[in-house]
């Protein structure tokens, strides 16, 4: 019962919240409302045992990936009333292919509940570890069959981050960074002298 | 009870939804980055759905696969936009197609 | 579908979060509207730049440099991520799980030792 009601209240809130994202004036709004999507999507992945995708969900999307969009729209300073000038133009047609997809999706899922489809059955190489973790399975099975997928996962990550440095990273001309090297090799003998003047005379430099 | 099909609801109007906010939004880059990333949401609640109801751990190996990718292309989408802002000081996106190099 | 009797505690920990900082925010308000006097003025409700009006939007740009500390902290964050199915299943994948994890750490640190290089992550 329990269940079927915290169901309801995330698909909901989740639909509710992606509605807001891209009705949303400001975008400032979108990207919250986008985190609060991605949180209830999170509880809709808890409520069917997913949990470590859901807390990755977590730590990855509203952690990361949302300040990142945040930071975006902070960053540049938009004219963003100009920008929803179309707005009320395409409403008409983006509703129509709104709608026949959503019809499409619709038939989709009646043909599947029909019952002629043949979505393939799991063979069992897959299954979840019995009485371990969900986080446990996933990593048995990331790491065991699909060790090469997880790889070029690694590649992806290290080319967006490659592309990133290379698209916004520029050289700052006159800037005088720290050079930690020079600090720590210079010792107490090269900057400073003892010295001891007589009576009534000064230190010559 | 709550079946796989009140999942794959969801998850299809999560779905037409990003597809809209793409329309709804087409001059504004960083709207439609979003609406994109909410299209890998509804495709990762599909995912998962149909592997805890299959019993098949695959499925959620493949949403891991689907957010590391969703990550680095918000990562590159939005460097690109930045770099863009900087040269033109505007992000429409239909002077897009003037870009060039 | 899975026991949410285990989430009881997190449930209980967002109430008291919540009514926490409900009661922060709105306490205040409503003990200074009761006891204070409340009449706002025009005058009384812009902005206070030592008595001359605001100069420019609040709102400032961001330096691009933080951007760039963001897109390190997603990467990062996801490798992070993949750390931890790893760590509590070593025990079933063996020598080959480890292999792997130190190849794909070995991919990141190419990346790491190429932003080093680069100078990305210094500030100044």
């Amino acid at each position: 019962m329990i269940q079927v009601l915290a169901f309801y209240l995330f698909a909901a809130l989740t639909i509710a919240s992606a509605t807001l994202v891209i009705m949303a004036r400001n975008p400032v709004h979108s990207v919250l409302w986008l985190i609060v999507a991605f949180f209830n999507a999170a509880g809709l992945m808890v409520l069917v045992g997913a949990e470590f995708i859901a807390m990755l969900l977590v730590i990855v999307y509203v952690g990361a990936v949302a300040v990142l969009f945040l930071f975006v729209v902070m960053m540049l300073d938009i004219d963003f009333a100009e920008l929803r000038a179309g707005f009320v133009k395409n409403f008409p047609l983006g509703m129509l292919i709104a709608v026949v997809l959503a019809a499409e999706l619709v038939l989709g899922i009646g043909a599947y509940r029909a019952g002629s489809l043949e979505l393939g059955t799991p063979d069992g190489s897959a299954a979840p570890l019995l009485g371990k973790s969900n986080i446990e399975s996933i990593g048995a099975l990331l790491y065991t069959k699909y060790l090469f997928l997880f790889e070029s996962a690694g590649i992806i990550l290290l080319v967006a981050m490659i592309g990133a440095i290379v698209l916004t990273h520029r050289e700052r001309k006159g800037t005088r960074p720290q050079i930690i090297s020079k600090q720590v090799r210079r010792r107490p003998e090269d900057a400073t002298v003892n010295v001891k003047p007589e009576v009534g005379q000064g230190v010559q430099l | 009870m709550i079946g796989i099909e009140h999942y794959v609801v969801v998850s299809s109007i999560l779905f037409v939804l990003g597809v809209l906010g793409i329309f709804l939004n087409r001059k504004n880059v960083i709207v439609i980055l979003m609406a994109i990333e909410l299209i890998l949401l509804a495709v990762n609640i599909n995912l998962v759905a149909f592997s805890a109801f299959l019993g098949d751990l695959t499925g959620q190996i493949f949403a891991m696969f689907v957010l590391t990718v969703a990550a680095g292309e918000a990562a590159i989408g939005l460097a690109i936009l930045v770099i863009y802002f900087r040269g033109r000081g505007t992000i429409a996106v239909d002077d897009v197609n003037r870009m060039k190099g | 579908m899975v026991d949410l009797s285990q989430y009881l505690p997190i449930l209980i920990f967002l109430a008291i979060a919540l009514g926490l900082s409900a009661a922060f925010v709105f306490l205040p308000m409503g003990v200074a509207r009761l006891t204070g006097a409340h009449n706002p003025d025009a005058e009384k409700l812009s902005e206070y730049e030592c008595g001359f009006p605001a100069f420019e939007d609040p709102r400032s740009q961001f330096d691009v440099r933080f951007y760039l500390v963001a897109i390190l902290f997603i990467i990062f964050d996801l490798e992070a991520a993949f750390l931890f199915p790893w760590a509590v299943s070593l025990d079933v994948t063996g020598w080959p799980g480890w292999i792997t994890m130190m190849v794909f750490l070995g991919e990141l640190v190419i990346g790491f030792a190429y932003a080093w290089k680069k100078g990305a992550l210094e500030w100044e």
